[in-house]
């Protein structure tokens, strides 16, 4: 059969797979046989034993688990009250006050618990009923929540990073560096946004003074930030001071959230067993999605569509924005569908060998598809982090997905800064690993 | 209060779990070993049995908790009989995965077990004792399976349909 149409066939298959609701992994998997049966290969059943090992047993991967358990363990802790009580005095005096108390605490708390959804429900239910009281405009309050929730995904330690470094084969200890900065930057431009918005819109943010603290209790609410903020200059630290592989920082990251979940109280047989589940569904979930990528990239290599697929947009000589430009649309339409992870494993099958064709960096590229689907998060129909907003506020989800515009617009920009300055994703990460 | 069914779902969780609480014991092991100046031998490579262990042996938890995600956009708003044959039909199709699944897992620990493979680490181990809990864990997957159609065949929807629709951390 020709090659065009076996892919047609397979994409085909593919979505009527989706559309219909059978699970992604399961989806990979049986587009996976049904491309090797196209072409007759009589060996389907022992190339999926062989990959499902090798893919499952990758010693990177250790850290999936690791890092899935200690966001687990913490979010059971008193850790979301510490963060809202420790950041208030700080940021009375920015304009905005208590929005930016939205935006750092989900930062600091996506940098513990990699995962995008936990921070927006973690940190939202604690903090939107108290800028309700305060009387912050909720469009702003749920905005600033959509839209921070999706550090989650970027700042390290990253889910969706390892999930790409071990797909890609890039260096998660990398990735994490590379991470970084463009972190700190949508940090930065969130709360820049607020700043501004807040200016011009004086009548929307309540102008009573919040009590001004002395420095001496100021001092005293830092140290309910001191153990949070250890923790992660902990495992953040050994990555990158190269003393530890990201899966033995990830070890001593669980270690401590559960020292940390005992010192506080919070540590009992019900808190523990829970995490641990939580942390079982979760990256059995993402285990077998990667298995079965792994399979469908074994069997995409054999029918050999990623290098017709390179060849082919090879000759239509597009320049590199071009490129992107394209695939950051496909890849937005596919996040209308899918999650994240997914749309990560099936780019990282079918585009990779295009992406290096084109001469782009891999871990700028990593970078810039979290971003991507940090975008996607927020977008309607399929926004994981809208779901969680609107089961914490009952509102209507296009009420939250147009609060949170403001908020994709400046990932937006993000993704063109790092377009025009790649160093902002790549200058960390070259520079502290020359050796 | 527990049926015995349920045990064996929170068995698959509590296997997967206990293989994740390995993984980090060892790799704690290795860093204070490195520091005082001994080898854990072979540590990477048993925490990556205990990897391959801790997905295989959570898939029957995770699938009737609905935590294997899918694509729930178009099929949530389907009228209550539509719905039914469209999850008849999908759960059709994930027997018939989870089966080649199954087979072939088990297949491939057949194989190390007759060539008696040995695992290519500092310590070898037989090969197919490390990828037992593959096959144990795939069967419970199409174990899961055949409850939810056992379940579909009484006329009700299945269990992981319940819970899917819930933010991930319900009980937050």
């Amino acid at each position: 059969m020709d090659l065009i149409v076996i892919s047609l066939v397979l994409v085909v298959f593919m979505l009527l797979m989706l559309a219909l609701g059978v699970w992604v992994s399961l989806s990979l998997v049986s587009v996976g046989v049904l491309g090797l049966m196209l072409i007759d290969n009589g060996q389907i059943g022992l190339l999926f034993g062989t990959t499902s090992w090798g893919a499952s047993t990758n010693w990177t991967l250790t850290a999936l688990p690791m890092f899935i358990w200690m966001g687990e363990v913490l979010f059971r802790t008193r850790l979301a009250a510490d963060l809202f009580e420790g950041l208030t005095p700080w940021l009375s005096r920015l304009p905005g006050k208590l929005l930016h108390v939205n935006v750092l605490s989900c930062g600091i708390f996506a940098a513990v618990s990699g995962s995008s959804a936990a921070t927006a429900a973690t940190i939202g239910r604690m903090t939107l009923p108290e800028l309700k009281k305060a009387g912050y405009s909720d469009r702003m309050s749920i905005g600033t929540l959509a839209g921070s929730g999706t550090l989650g995904l970027l700042i390290p330690p990253s889910i969706i990073l390892i999930v790409y470094g071990v797909a890609a084969e890039v260096s998660i200890s990398r990735l994490f560096i590379a991470g970084a900065l463009p972190g700190l930057m949508l940090v930065f431009l969130f709360m820049g946004y607020i700043i501004v918005w807040a200016l011009l819109n004086k009548d929307q943010v309540p102008q009573k003074d919040t009590i001004e603290l002395s420095l001496a209790m100021k001092l005293k609410t830092l140290k309910k930030l001191l153990p949070i903020l250890g923790l992660i200059g902990f495992v953040l630290g050994s990555i990158y001071g190269g003393f530890t592989t990201p899966t033995e920082a990830a070890a001593l990251g669980v270690f401590g959230a559960l020292l940390l979940a005992f010192f506080t109280g919070t540590l009992n047989l019900s808190t523990f067993s829970a995490s641990l589940l939580g942390a079982v569904k979760s990256s059995c979930m993402i285990g077998l999605i990667l298995v079965g990528a792994h399979f469908l990239t074994l069997a995409m290599g054999f029918l050999g569509i990623p290098r017709a697929l390179a060849a082919s947009i090879g000759n239509l000589d597009l320049t590199v924005f071009q490129l992107l430009a394209y695939l950051t649309l496909l890849f937005v339409i596919l996040g209308c569908f899918l999650d994240g992870i997914s749309v990560v494993v099936l780019t990282v099958s079918v585009v990779m060998p295009v992406i290096e064709q084109a001469g782009i960096d891999l871990l700028w590229f990593g970078i810039y598809i979290v971003l991507v689907v940090e975008m996607s998060q927020i977008t309607p129909p399929v926004g994981f982090n809208l779901f969680v907003i609107q089961s914490l506020t009952g509102k209507n989800i296009l009420y939250i997905a147009r609060a949170a515009l403001p908020f994709f617009l400046l990932i937006l920009l993000a993704l063109i800064l790092i377009y025009i300055f790649p160093g902002i994703a790549t200058y960390l990460p070259y520079s502290m690993t020359q050796h | 209060m527990y049926s015995y069914k349920d045990r064996l779902y929170l068995a698959s969780g509590y296997l997967s779990g206990l293989s994740i609480i390995i993984i980090m014991v060892v790799v704690l092991a290795q860093i204070v070993g490195r520091m005082i100046g001994y080898i854990v031998p072979s540590a990477e490579d048993i925490s990556g049995y205990c990897l391959a262990a801790s997905i295989f042996f959570g898939l029957a938890y995770t699938f009737r908790d609905g935590g294997h995600i899918r694509v729930t956009l178009l099929i949530q708003n389907l009228p209550p009989k539509a719905r039914f044959v469209q999850e008849f039909i999908v759960l059709s199709i994930g027997l018939l995965a989870a089966s080649f699944i199954c087979w072939y897992i088990w297949y491939m620990v057949w194989e190390s077990y007759i060539f008696e493979e040995l695992t290519q680490g500092y310590i070898p181990m037989p090969l197919w004792a490390v990828q037992l809990p593959l096959g144990l864990g795939s069967t419970g997957f199409l174990l899961a399976m055949l409850d939810a159609m056992a379940t579909m065949f009484r006329g009700g929807l299945p269990n992981y349909t319940h819970h899917e629709d819930q933010v991930p951390m319900e009980d937050l």
